[in-house]
């Protein structure tokens, strides 16, 4: 037990004193919300219900945790997958499976500051006012969904070559950023874009959260669609480290 | 402490082990000794849990390879080509105490820094150490949870001669200290200088097994020197026990693995031969001599 906390607070350790690291998650979405929110259209409202500051600062706290759980793992991971270190840590006595569970939770722990700052952002910038127990609702339940983005992100560290993996990443961010209607409402895109929006987890984080705002209930399929995604991507980094250790590459 | 018998293992269509056998006992410095795909990192993989051979039974230190492992009982600083093997973005210090805490009883942080000789790397950033340091590193890292069982696979592959030195000295004093030490190498000088025994590996199976001198004795290639009016090289060649013959003018170097028969023939064949001169052929000749024949049964080499 006590080798797994060493293990858990060396990876967030590492994160958190990454400087690269750092300024991606939290600058991201924090510049977005203010390059987005623009003075004329701060209190437009969108459907009739959600005033677009509010909008917005839901779905870049959707961004962050996107962004940061695909820097967590992505092109870090695949380097250091690389670099042998992960085949080192196979002759001590950490068990083989805690570093695929570590490294998902240790992107878990990291999303939660970054959410709650862009919510801060979202409070001090951008005028947003709660009440306590929506702002508690709204944090955990951004914290939770987000873990198929930070399955997401150890799924391309898993999967994809350390020199492929940083276009790949970025690729990810544009495609579910953009087309899950993270900058701009589904609702507002063409028919085929709203179509695509509804495969991505993204886009039914976001509908999570912003279900939260305008009190509409939470919706099982956007629930069971993240779930899908979380335990699909997470099922094939088990099988993809089973062959690498049965290979004995990993 | 270690039994491994009877493991074969492929890769796809390549046999990297072929029915192996080997034992160590507690204490023991053993060397592998062979060249490059002889089954040395195979062996190594198989006896640390990271590889499951397809036949043979492994037993380490009395369990198997993975509990010897779960147990922190075992070190390990294996090859990692071209990478360091090291987390990237972390200070030294950092990976080190690390990997101290994974194990219920670790070695004194100092300790192994002095042993490791790092002290002057502990705030260095991985990323940012050179081949030698790295390797330094592994090691400090491989002795970290203060292991009765290391493995070191080509331990020495980046390291300049002082470096190489120290580890030896290293090894040895494990070796006092009553730890157990498997080591690949594909040096010779390697094998003899610090193993109590070598185990020659070619192509999956044991070629040789003994202490270093004997490992040379099985293989004796000795040199022969002598001049010749008129050199002959097909009679020469015919010799008994001659590996290859060279002829510059009349001198003549005849390489035997059997000296006393070579010397016999070349009397009775009435070459006119005169200034003889027999040396021991070189460390390098006699290893080249055993890993580049085919393999063969182990009793042929005098085990």
């Amino acid at each position: 037990m006590s080798a797994l906390l060493a293990f858990g607070r060396f990876e967030v350790g590492r994160l958190i004193r990454s400087w690269k690291f750092l300024t991606i998650t939290v600058g991201f979405p924090v510049i977005f919300y203010m390059l987005f929110l623009g003075d004329h259209s701060a209190g437009k409202v969108i459907d009739g219900a959600t005033p677009w500051r509010v909008y917005l600062m839901v779905t870049m706290c959707s961004f962050g945790a996107l962004v940061s759980s695909l820097t967590a793992g992505g092109s870090r991971l695949s380097i250091e997958r690389g670099s042998g270190w992960a085949r080192q840590l196979r002759v001590t006595p950490l068990p083989s499976w805690s570093y695929v569970a570590t490294k998902v939770t240790a992107s878990m722990l990291v999303v939660l500051p970054v959410v709650m700052l862009v919510e801060i952002v979202g409070i001090g910038f951008g005028g947003v006012r709660l009440g306590v127990g929506t702002w508690f609702e709204l944090t955990a339940l951004l914290w939770v969904t987000a873990l198929p983005f930070a399955v997401l992100g150890t799924f391309v560290g898993f999967m994809v070559h350390a020199e492929t993996a940083f276009p790949v990443v970025t690729g990810l961010m544009f495609v579910l950023g953009y087309f899950g209607g993270l900058f701009n409402p589904v609702d507002h895109m063409p028919y085929a874009l709203q179509v695509t929006a509804r495969i991505l987890p993204s886009y039914h984080q976001a509908s999570l959260g912003l279900a939260v705002i305008d009190g509409h209930g939470l919706g099982a399929l956007h629930w069971l669609v993240l779930a899908a995604y979380a335990a699909a991507l997470g099922l094939v980094i088990v099988w993809k480290h089973r062959v690498e250790e049965a290979r004995g590459l990993a | 402490m270690i039994r491994f018998e009877g493991v074969t293992h492929c890769y796809g269509d390549h046999k990297a082990l072929d029915d192996l056998d080997l034992e160590v006992d507690r204490g023991e410095t053993l060397a592998l000794l062979g060249p490059n795909g002889a089954g040395k990192s195979t062996t190594i993989s198989i006896l640390l849990g990271l590889v499951t051979p397809r036949l043979g039974s492994v037993e380490v230190l009395g369990a198997s390879p993975r509990q010897a492992v779960a147990q922190g009982r075992v070190g390990a600083m294996l090859q990692t080509g071209s990478s360091s093997g090291l987390p990237p973005g972390v200070r030294v210090e950092k990976a080190l105490q690390l990997v101290r805490r994974l194990y219920r009883q670790p070695a004194p942080f100092d300790l192994i820094v002095e042993r490791a000789g790092i002290g002057d790397l502990l705030q260095r950033r991985t990323q940012h150490l050179s081949g030698g340091q790295a390797q330094r590193v592994r090691f400090a890292i491989a002795i970290a949870g203060d292991p009765e069982l290391i493995f070191f696979d080509e331990p020495t592959a980046a390291m300049d001669v002082d470096s190489r030195r120290s580890f030896w000295r290293m090894i040895r004093q494990f070796g006092r200290e009553g730890r157990t030490t498997v080591f690949a190498t594909h040096h010779l000088q390697e094998a003899d200088e610090i193993a109590d025994r070598v185990i020659v590996v070619n192509h999956g199976r044991v070629v040789a097994n003994g202490p270093g001198t004997t490992i040379k004795a099985a293989v004796c290639t000795r040199r022969l020197r002598f001049v010749v009016e008129n050199p002959d090289e097909r009679v020469l060649d015919a010799l008994e026990g001659v590996t290859d013959v060279e002829v510059r003018g009349k001198g003549v170097v005849l390489d035997s693995l059997d000296a006393d028969a070579t010397v016999k023939a070349l009397v009775k064949s009435q070459v006119a031969f005169r200034d003889l001169e027999l040396t021991s052929a070189g460390l390098e000749e006699a290893f080249i001599a055993l890993t580049e024949r085919r393999p063969a049964p182990t009793g042929e080499l005098g085990v």
